[in-house]
């Protein structure tokens, strides 16, 4: 029995050997790189006369950070905990809200003074202290309201040292809490101040004043005072947009760019029209800064506070790129020591592309791209190819097809090739002598495609509507693209950026699409762009005349190599885009998922006669008896992914057939229950035929959810158990038996036998927030499974771990198949950790993409950070090792033909010799 | 040449190596005609035909061995085992080839009979081996060896969708 186990024990641990792909240290950072991201800006101060200057910011992604004023790179950064606990209330910077109520930096080793504090969460609500030096966290307390639902619209304010809490009862009250704020204690009961008037959409916190509109006026109330007067004024006009607070005066309120101050004591300069303002200090005055956007140009002026005269040291304009969009002045700073001269001011903006752009001395200093921190898809395009290498490939691709021609053929192919090399070797005379044609924008930038294939444009869509082109070697940013008024779809399903025609057919450019909501009305937008060089193609943007409800690639059309889009629209009618691929519509199968109701529809698509007709063909509901499940999770195959082997081999050599039907889509639904808490179902349907192939509930389960399937029939759930905190993997084989049906064609209609079901279920010691396998070429390498935990490393798991296959006793069969004997918990060595130490904060979802090479396969990671690496499951078996030692081998290759020629001379001479003798 | 010169110099000289006369009767109790005894050609040609069955055989007498060697080497894929059945396959095979060469060495009467002999006693060498790599699975005889060459199947529909966008 011992050795039993010590066999077995043997074994893993061989198998974990076998599959350590750790990196060597010399190789950290090689093949991969991280950027590291913030989010979209909410709160800025920017602080050029500190000992050390900074910019602190708060962000929407629950982030606070300390930015280098010069490059804007990373101080310091501290992701807070995921929303809604981690979403920042407010950010309060010590000697900020106005001049009376500083707090002034704390005693040396007290900590009741504060340099930064955050307001986070509303149930509880934490209130944390911050070191701005360093980041680190001083102090916390937290407070629990009574009502949590109703603190979801809570308020918080800073004032002399105090902190309050205002929470709105909605047309009733407000209930007004104070605290110290370093220390947490109330200074005293909740007030409820009556205010009838207040209402979700209109109101706002201006400094100590809640202000709401009300028709033509506005009415305010200090939440300090003790009168707790109701103060109205009037408007001369009621407002269209909503209102927003200025940061920094007190009780002053900005209505359609329009300052107006409900505060007796805080007067400000009439007649100032901008689309933003912010307050900072200029010479020893306070000044109001305000910047517009107009053709293309941003404006920046100033006024001091006290007398509204203009500072025309400040005054500036720069062109601002459009892929910025719209700017937002955030925050300001002018250096103090230079007096009278504007030129040390830096200006921070936040833009509607969620980028932090930073602007000194009329131009732009810096910026940060924080639209990467919500990437929604993303694609690894081809780079095109040198031009003479492009004219090779033309000659390859000759026509072939014309046999009654087939001399003149060759002869015409050798002519090309001549020429072909002619005009090589004149370029490359002509580039020698200096002469040769100026290189084409791509090729200067280095963006020509390597022999491996492993040098690649990677295209990130981000939720903002940015687009950006990024090398995955270097990390650069080669190029960005902005579409403002383009959105996400309903049901939380994001944009959709599609690769239309790939760099394989040169001369044509690559093409892709990215498939949109117009923001305005609802109806689909499309806009094709070249994913090379970021530029506009082929129409740029269309505006569509519906709504989008669901979409497929079609096949290539053989004009232009585009691949068609189907597009199903709201009343179920189906277009195709561009409209020269029409026909190849005939005979698609398109399917729509009800998220909230689970129902499934299935529509068949048929062109006939010029006209495109959908008819809808089954339905499957998949609601359960009372109709309380809803789908969380749907996963299809990869349509690139190719199965090398057909089948596995059993322990006696015989063959069990991989169920490989393509058209297999995995759902997954969620409901409450009265007795398991939770139940998760998964359903695997056929959707050309709408049959469910197989189903599997799990009992006391619940999202988050991780899905993955793969073309060889491998869909692996990963749900996370409640009860016991244990976070399950589900892998389920799918097989067709031990012969197959029909070996040359697959059809769902024929209906294929119910296939045999392996299944098992491990457990794994992290959270996992993604799954994603690896894919290659021709699918000839092994397959892993890439892990993203909660605590942001990704971990490459080898297949043959999640087999479902593995054998709970220990039998020969089961050996002989090189199956590892069933454990339920999985290890996570530190070897396998791809990114080593780089995390990747937030980490939401991992893309892979095959290279050139079979072995290798791209990886990009996003979440708050992005993460780009290459992974090889096999390891390089088709690329020589990197510390190949090229001169060592060259130097014994040529010691030893010169040898063996000598040797053969001599042993020539010596039998000569004694033929003599 | 200088014999002649010899004798030609010296006449008194005898020259011994001019032959005697071959009339000389033969010594008594020679018999000239007993010299082939036909009882012993008879032993002889059976002598050769014994051998020559000897070599046809070998390859049959040859199996016990083989069959011995081929229990103590077991199943298992090593250098060893591979090497000895490539030696038993590869020995009867040239062994057959070179049939021709063989039996010329013992042409006889019973010639066909043995060569057919040989023939068939190397076929049996070489049954033996392949069936050795028969259990060593070195032969591609299962479903599973031709795996590598099966060519996916071609799908008949296409399909596209997800949740509904609207």
């Amino acid at each position: 029995m011992q050795e039993k186990w010590l066999l077995t024990g043997l074994s893993v641990a061989l198998l974990l050997l076998g599959t350590c792909s750790a990196l060597y240290e010399d190789q950290i950072k090689k093949f991969d790189w991280r950027g590291v991201n913030v989010g979209a800006l909410k709160q800025s101060r920017v602080d050029l006369n500190h000992f050390q200057p900074r910019i602190l910011v708060s962000t929407h992604e629950g982030v606070v950070a300390s930015l280098c004023v010069k490059t804007g790179e990373l101080v310091w950064r501290q992701v807070l905990e995921q929303k809604p606990r981690g979403d920042i209330k407010l950010l309060q910077v010590s000697g900020f809200s106005d001049d009376s109520s500083d707090t002034a930096a704390a005693p040396m080793g007290s900590n009741l003074g504060f340099d930064m504090l955050t307001v986070q969460g509303h149930a509880p609500a934490l209130v944390r202290g911050w070191n701005t030096n360093m980041g680190a966290l001083e102090w916390e307390w937290s407070m629990m309201p009574l009502n949590t639902e109703r603190a979801q619209e809570a308020l918080w304010f800073y004032s002399r040292s105090v902190l309050y809490h205002v929470l709105p009862a909605w047309r009733s009250h407000l209930e007004v809490t104070a605290y110290f704020a370093s220390s947490g204690h109330s200074t005293g009961s909740t007030s409820k101040l009556m205010a009838s008037w207040i209402s979700p959409e209109s109101c706002s916190l201006s400094g100590t004043f809640y202000v709401c509109v009300d028709g033509k006026q506005l009415i305010s109330l200090d939440l300090v005072s003790k009168s707790g007067q109701v103060i109205r004024t009037s408007l001369e006009a009621e407002p269209k947009g909503s209102l927003k607070a200025m940061a920094g005066l007190n009780g002053v309120v900005i209505v359609d760019g329009n300052l107006i101050s409900v505060n007796k004591d805080q007067s400000v300069c009439p007649g100032l029209q901008a689309s933003s303002y912010t307050v900072g200090s200029f010479n020893y005055r306070k000044i109001l800064a305000y910047s517009d956007l107009a053709f293309g140009i941003v404006k920046i002026n100033a006024v001091y506070l006290d007398n509204c005269e203009p500072v025309t040291e400040i005054e500036q304009s720069l062109p601002f790129p459009a892929h910025f969009g719209s700017p937002e002045l955030s925050n300001f700073d002018c250096k103090q020591k230079r007096n009278g001269e504007g030129k040390s001011c830096l200006f921070l903006f936040s833009t509607s592309s969620e980028s932090i752009v930073a602007v000194q001395q009329g131009r732009i200093r810096w910026s940060r791209e924080e639209a990467l921190a919500n990437v929604i898809d993303s694609q690894f395009v081809d780079l095109p190819l040198a031009d003479t290498e492009g004219t090779l490939e033309s000659e390859m691709k000759g026509k072939a097809g014309d046999f009654t021609s087939f001399e003149r053929d060759i002869v015409s192919a050798f002519l090309r090739r001549i020429t072909t090399q002619a005009v090589q070797i004149r370029s490359l005379f002509l580039h020698v002598i200096g002469l040769g044609p100026p290189p084409t924008d791509t090729q200067r930038a280095g963006l020509v495609r390597d022999s491996f294939g492993l040098h690649k444009m990677l295209v990130l869509l981000t939720r903002a509507g940015k687009i950006f082109g990024i090398d995955n070697i270097s990390g650069k940013h080669h190029w960005q693209l902005y579409l403002p008024n383009v959105s996400g779809f309903d049901n939380d399903e994001q944009m959709r950026l599609i690769v239309q025609r790939s760099a394989k057919h040169f001369p044509l450019q690559p093409l892709c699409t990215i498939l949109g909501k117009d923001a305005v009305n609802g109806n689909g937008v499309l806009y094709r762009f070249n994913p090379i060089t970021g530029k506009a193609a082929e129409g740029g943007l269309i505006q569509l005349d519906y709504k989008i409800k669901q979409l497929s690639l079609l096949g290539e059309t053989e004009k232009d190599f585009v691949k068609g889009i189907l597009l199903l629209d709201s009343s179920n009618k189906v277009h195709v885009y561009p409209q020269h691929a029409t026909p190849l519509a005939d005979g698609m199968y398109l399917y729509t998922a009800d998220v909230r109701t689970a129902e499934l529809a299935g529509y068949f698509v048929k062109y006939a006669g010029g006209k495109l007709s959908s008819t809808h063909v089954w339905n499957a509901r998949l609601g359960g008896h009372n109709s309380e499940q809803q789908i969380i999770g749907v996963s299809g195959k990869n349509p690139i992914e190719h199965v090398h082997s057909q089948g596995r081999v059993l322990g006696d050599r015989s063959v069990l057939y991989k169920y490989i039907n393509p058209n297999l889509v995995a759902f997954v639904t969620q409901a409450p229950d009265a007795t398991h808490k939770s139940v998760l179902n998964l359903y695997l349907v056929d959707v050309v035929s709408g049959s469910v192939v197989f189903t599997i509930t799990h009992r006391k389960v619940r999202a988050p959810l991780a899905l993955s399937i793969q073309k060889t029939g491998l869909p692996t759930p990963i749900s996370m158990r409640k009860c016991d905190a244990q976070r399950l993997v589900t892998t389920i084989e799918l097989y067709e038996g031990k012969t197959q049906a029909n070996n040359s064609v697959w059809s769902s209609l024929q209906a294929p036998p119910m296939p045999l079901v392996e299944r098992q279920s491990y457990i794994l010691p992290t959270i996992v927030e993604t799954l994603r396998e690896t894919i290659t070429e021709r699918g000839i390498t092994n397959k892993h499974v890439l892990i993203g935990t909660a605590s942001g490393s990704i971990v490459e798991m080898p297949w043959h771990l999640l087999d479902p296959r593995r054998p709970i006793a220990s039998t020969t069969q089961g050996r002989e198949e090189g199956a590892i004997p069933y454990i339920p918990e999985l290890p996570l060595p530190t070897e396998s950790h791809i990114n080593y130490n780089q995390t990747v904060a937030r980490l939401r979802n991992i893309y892979t993409a095959p290279s050139g090479l079979e072995s290798t396969c791209l990886v990009v990671a996003t979440g708050l950070d992005l993460f780009v690496t290459r992974v090889a499951p096999s390891k390089t078996f088709d690329l020589l090792k990197e510390d190949f030692d090229y001169i060592l081998i060259s130097i014994v290759l040529v010691a030893l033909t010169s040898g063996s020629l000598i040797v053969k001379h001599l042993a020539s001479r010596k039998l000569l010799k004694q033929a003599w003798k | 040449m200088s014999a002649k010169q010899n004798s030609k110099k010296f006449k008194w000289a005898l020259d011994f190596n001019v032959s005697k006369n071959a009339d000389i009767p033969s010594p008594l109790g020679y018999n000239p005609s007993a010299l082939v005894n036909q009882s012993e050609v008879v032993r002889d040609q059976r002598l050769v035909i014994k051998k020559s069955w000897d070599l046809a055989l070998g390859p049959l007498k040859n199996i016990p061995m083989n069959l011995f060697i081929m229990y103590m080497s077991g199943n298992s894929i090593s250098i060893f085992p591979i090497m000895m059945v490539g030696m038993m396959l590869i020995r009867p095979i040239k062994a057959i080839f070179t049939t021709q060469v063989t039996s010329k060495m013992a042409e006889g009467a019973q010639g066909t009979g043995q060569r057919i002999v040989y023939f068939l006693g190397n076929l049996a060498n070489v049954a033996l081996a392949l069936y050795k790599c028969h259990s060593m699975g070195l032969l591609p005889t299962h479903a599973s060896d031709w795996l590598a060459f099966v060519q996916p199947q071609t799908r008949l529909e296409y399909y596209g969708g997800g949740v509904s966008f609207v």
